[in-house]
């Protein structure tokens, strides 16, 4: 092929790209839209790395006392994310001065309470019914909490089916 | 420092354009992931996370990062095609200097933003982000294009690479004795050196200024930009004074 045609097609190949990615970040769903509503805690696991099944055992039941005690405050039982950039919880009195921000490419949570950084959470998954976040923890050992949500309209759903 | 082109340039002049640069491109990409919790010049990174956001089929995720690396490649484009359209125009300095001011103005508008009208949104976020990587393309362009490829300022991995094999190759005496390898070697460790230490400072640097940080990349970037500018005209002064001296000498 020309070289001429060649290199005019690098051009409209380099404008496809942004004008392509940039309508894909304009029409998809972006997760500070996504994780706005109420979501509901299924279920807190601790991962620790490298750990043997003996380890997680009693990483599981000895750690997880005081990694939750660190962060009682975000153990919420009902998050939610408010349009207005505050996290609310019906179930916690302390959580009213939370504020979230969705940061990076959409793949981190922050949390802050008076301007102040209390957690970062990396998004792991996030989509309509559900949200996993995971929390790195260095205590006495380093690893991962891993928070999973689900929406409150699906686990209502799910808890009616039951 | 950015007056010279591709084989006329001295060790003297990459050493101080590679460690210049590097020390902003560190405190840029450590503040970035300090305030946007993203890197700016970690495009290698950058590719796998596409493929990885694709294959988990976040769209959404995977084009912005595919903005960001296209935004790196307009940048590192724009600084050539400056260079390179700019031959004949107008002075080889100028043609040099733009895109360093071009990089300084994107750093800046962050930085401004960043200090009056922020509001953590996650589309601010991304849009200031892609400036900070278009800044960093601009410079890695500029670098590599006017030192043939011997400066590469935010390439961490190549330079790695580059500084193993010269390590590797000292093992060697002759080797340890050839100047151009030696200097090579000074080169990529100054770039290594300063990256890291721009990066500390950086991070350190946003613990006392916070977004003031952007704007002491900015000062770094007018020294790079205007060093030449100063030392043309120190030459220029220097050259009448003689010439009047021959002048007051013939008379």
């Amino acid at each position: 092929m020309n070289r001429d045609v060649l290199v005019k097609l690098n051009y409209l190949l380099l404008a496809i790209l942004l004008i392509g990615a940039s309508l894909v970040i304009r029409h998809a769903e972006s997760p500070e839209r996504l994780i706005a509503g109420d979501w509901v805690e299924t279920d807190w696991r601790l991962e620790k790395d490298n750990a043997s099944p003996v380890e997680e055992l009693q990483v599981q039941s000895g750690l997880k006392k005081e990694i939750l005690r660190n962060v009682e405050d975000l153990h919420l039982g009902i998050w939610r994310f408010e349009k207005d950039g505050s996290l609310k919880s019906p179930s916690s009195a302390k959580s009213d001065s939370i504020e979230w921000f969705i940061k990076g490419r959409g793949h981190v949570l922050e949390l802050r309470r008076d301007g102040r950084t209390i957690e970062s959470f990396q998004i792991q998954q996030i989509n309509d019914r559900k949200l996993v976040l995971h929390l790195n923890f260095d205590l006495q050992v380093k690893g991962i909490i891993e928070i999973v949500l689900e929406r409150k309209e699906y686990s209502n759903q799910y808890a009616e089916k039951i | 420092m950015l007056r010279k082109y591709s084989n006329h340039r001295t060790q003297s002049d990459n050493v101080k354009l590679g460690a210049l640069t590097a020390f902003s491109a560190g405190m840029v990409n450590v503040t970035s992931v300090t305030v946007f919790f993203a890197f700016t010049s970690n495009i290698t990174g950058y590719y796998a996370v596409l493929a990885q956001e694709v294959s988990k089929g976040n769209w959404y995720q995977g084009a912005v990062v595919l903005l960001w690396i296209t935004l790196f490649f307009l940048g590192s484009f724009l600084s050539n095609l400056v260079i390179i359209q700019g031959k004949g125009r107008w002075s080889q300095y100028i043609s040099h200097a733009i895109p360093v001011i071009l990089e300084l103005l994107s750093i800046l508008f962050v930085g401004i933003y960043l200090e009056f009208f922020y509001q953590n949104s996650l589309k601010e976020t991304e849009i200031l982000v892609g400036a900070l990587l278009f800044a960093m393309g601009l410079q890695n362009g500029l670098t590599a294009s006017i030192s043939n490829s011997v400066v590469k300022t935010t390439h961490l991995t190549g330079l790695t690479t580059d500084l193993a094999i010269l390590v590797s190759m000292f093992s060697k005496r002759e080797n340890r004795h050839n100047q151009g390898l030696v200097n090579k070697f000074h080169l990529l460790l100054s770039i290594m050196m300063s990256y890291v230490a721009g990066g500390l400072f950086g991070g350190i640097g946003y613990l006392y200024f916070q977004n003031g940080v952007f704007y002491l990349t900015c000062v770094i970037l007018m020294v790079i930009a205007f060093y030449d500018f100063y030392k043309i005209g120190r030459v220029k002064r220097l050259f009448e004074r003689r010439k009047r001296e021959v002048l007051v000498q013939d008379s």
